[in-house]
């Protein structure tokens, strides 16, 4: 194991949190497009429905077709549609997820550059994340 | 060299045929981009889209190219989906293929983190903007400029001649107030290789134009991080490609996070790219000793300059 004598602990525990954190997202992402598309759970719109207007930009498909974007599927969990979107809302949080574990890392080591940049590349997703400038829920 | 034959005529065959159908079946594409495809049940969409991008997989671990700037292109003219979840579907396809690769090539140290986090916090900022104006511009525009991305990008792939170990005499102030140097354990040479960088200022303002590609695009941004590490940062090969997949998954995390606040997301569309692009890869990874790969390459060019004159033409109104 020669070669992981060149990775230092912050970058072998960022390692670990991803590979953790990624293969529990990918796992999450095919379970909950199965319950969608197998209707395991009611669903606010069926893929019959999404089917007939995929073909419209994303700000008319939303008008015409209830599908969850954003925040805004939080408070329904219970429905197959929005457990498939919320899976895919984690898998786009596992970045965030692993950055945020290495910054007391890097403050333990003192290492003040890179503190700051990890704080704020964090804040960076964070802010992409809420919606704010585009708009979000 | 015969056991190359078979997997190569087949995977040649493959290509031309989507060449040929991207160049020489316009209207057909373009009709599905206007009209619902009520006549086509939708999990027929669904397997059609799982076993292209299988395929799609296997050609880009092939071609040496990453799925992602494959995706958006021929999936775009293939499918009846709007380029909004086309981009959308582009952008998870890149992350995900980052975040499963990235876990090993940290660990081996051949990915660098201090590298990475000092030019995706600039790239991501940009993703983020590229992914506001990408999805404001009307169609006709994002066709355009995709289609012309695209060519270009064919360029660099044909022209770009990488350098395994660049030769850095002196790194810039820059890279040594961010400590960013390295070593790592070289197979192919069997030891040691420590490396540095030059240019880092020059390379921030490339990751800003790279970062607004990919999120105006939802292209994952691997064939512009690595000829920026490598030639112009002057980081050995291996380095480069390692940790251009780092960057791009944060990158592609704060363009994703955009496309989801816009409705620019269906599950239907990105769950079976990325299942069906991971599991192409993973054979495309098994076959990679087993077929010419300059030639699947050169294909793999002539592909994305098809996608992309294609592109062109719809972005044209023809």
């Amino acid at each position: 194991m020669k070669e992981q004598l060149h990775a230092s602990r912050v970058q072998l525990t960022y390692a670990t949190v991803l590979s953790w954190t990624s293969t529990l997202g990918i796992i999450f992402v095919v379970a909950g497009y199965l319950v969608y598309v197998f209707q395991l759970l009611p669903a606010a719109v069926t893929p019959a429905e999404i089917a007939m207007q995929w073909h419209l930009r994303a700000s008319e498909f939303h008008k015409a077709v209830p599908v969850p974007s954003g925040w805004d599927w939080v408070s329904q969990l219970g429905r197959g549609d929005v457990l498939s979107y919320a899976s895919v809302v984690y898998l786009s949080s596992v970045t965030m997820i692993c950055l945020a574990v290495i910054i007391p890392l890097f403050i333990k080591e003192k290492d003040r550059i890179y503190t700051i940049i990890t704080i704020l590349q964090v804040l960076v997703l964070v802010f992409a994340a809420t919606g704010i400038i585009s708009g979000g829920h | 060299m015969n056991q190359k034959v078979f997997p190569a005529t087949g995977t040649f065959f493959l290509l031309t045929m989507l060449v040929w159908l991207l160049l020489f079946f316009p209207t057909a594409a373009s009709a599905a981009q206007s009209q619902p495809a009520v006549q086509t049940a939708w999990w027929v969409w669904e397997i059609a889209l799982f076993v292209f991008c299988f395929f799609l997989g296997i050609v880009a671990v092939i071609g040496g190219v990453g799925g992602g700037v494959l995706f958006v292109p021929i999936v775009s003219s293939f499918f009846p989906f709007h380029i909004d979840f086309v981009r959308g579907a582009g952008l998870l396809v890149a992350l995900s293929g980052a975040l499963s690769a990235g876990s090993p090539l940290l660990k081996k140290g051949l990915a660098n983190l201090k590298l990475a986090l000092s030019m995706a916090l600039i790239a991501s900022i940009s993703s983020i903007g590229g992914a506001m104006v990408g999805l404001a511009m009307p169609e006709n525009v994002v066709q355009l400029s995709l289609g012309a991305t695209i060519l270009g990008i064919s360029v660099i792939m044909l022209l770009s001649k990488n350098s395994a170990y660049p030769d850095i005499s002196e790194p810039d102030t820059l890279s040594k107030i961010l400590h960013i140097y390295g070593i790592y354990y070289d197979e192919q040479l069997q030891k040691d290789v420590s490396w540095q960088i030059h240019r880092t200022p020059i390379g921030l303002l490339l990751f800003i134009v790279i970062g607004f590609m990919a999120g105006m695009f939802g292209l994952g941004a691997g064939w512009a991080n690595v000829p920026v590490f490598n030639l112009v940062l002057g980081v050995p090969l291996r380095v480069s490609v390692a940790t251009s997949i780092f960057v791009l998954s944060v990158n592609d995390t704060a363009a994703a996070w955009v496309y989801l606040h816009k409705g620019a997301v269906l599950p239907l569309i990105a769950v079976p790219s990325i299942a069906g692009m991971m599991l192409g890869t993973k054979i495309g990874a098994r076959l990679l000793t087993k077929v010419h790969t300059r030639v699947v390459r050169r294909l793999v060019i002539a592909l994305l300059a098809a996608a992309g004159l294609r592109a062109l033409l719809k972005g044209f109104g023809i």
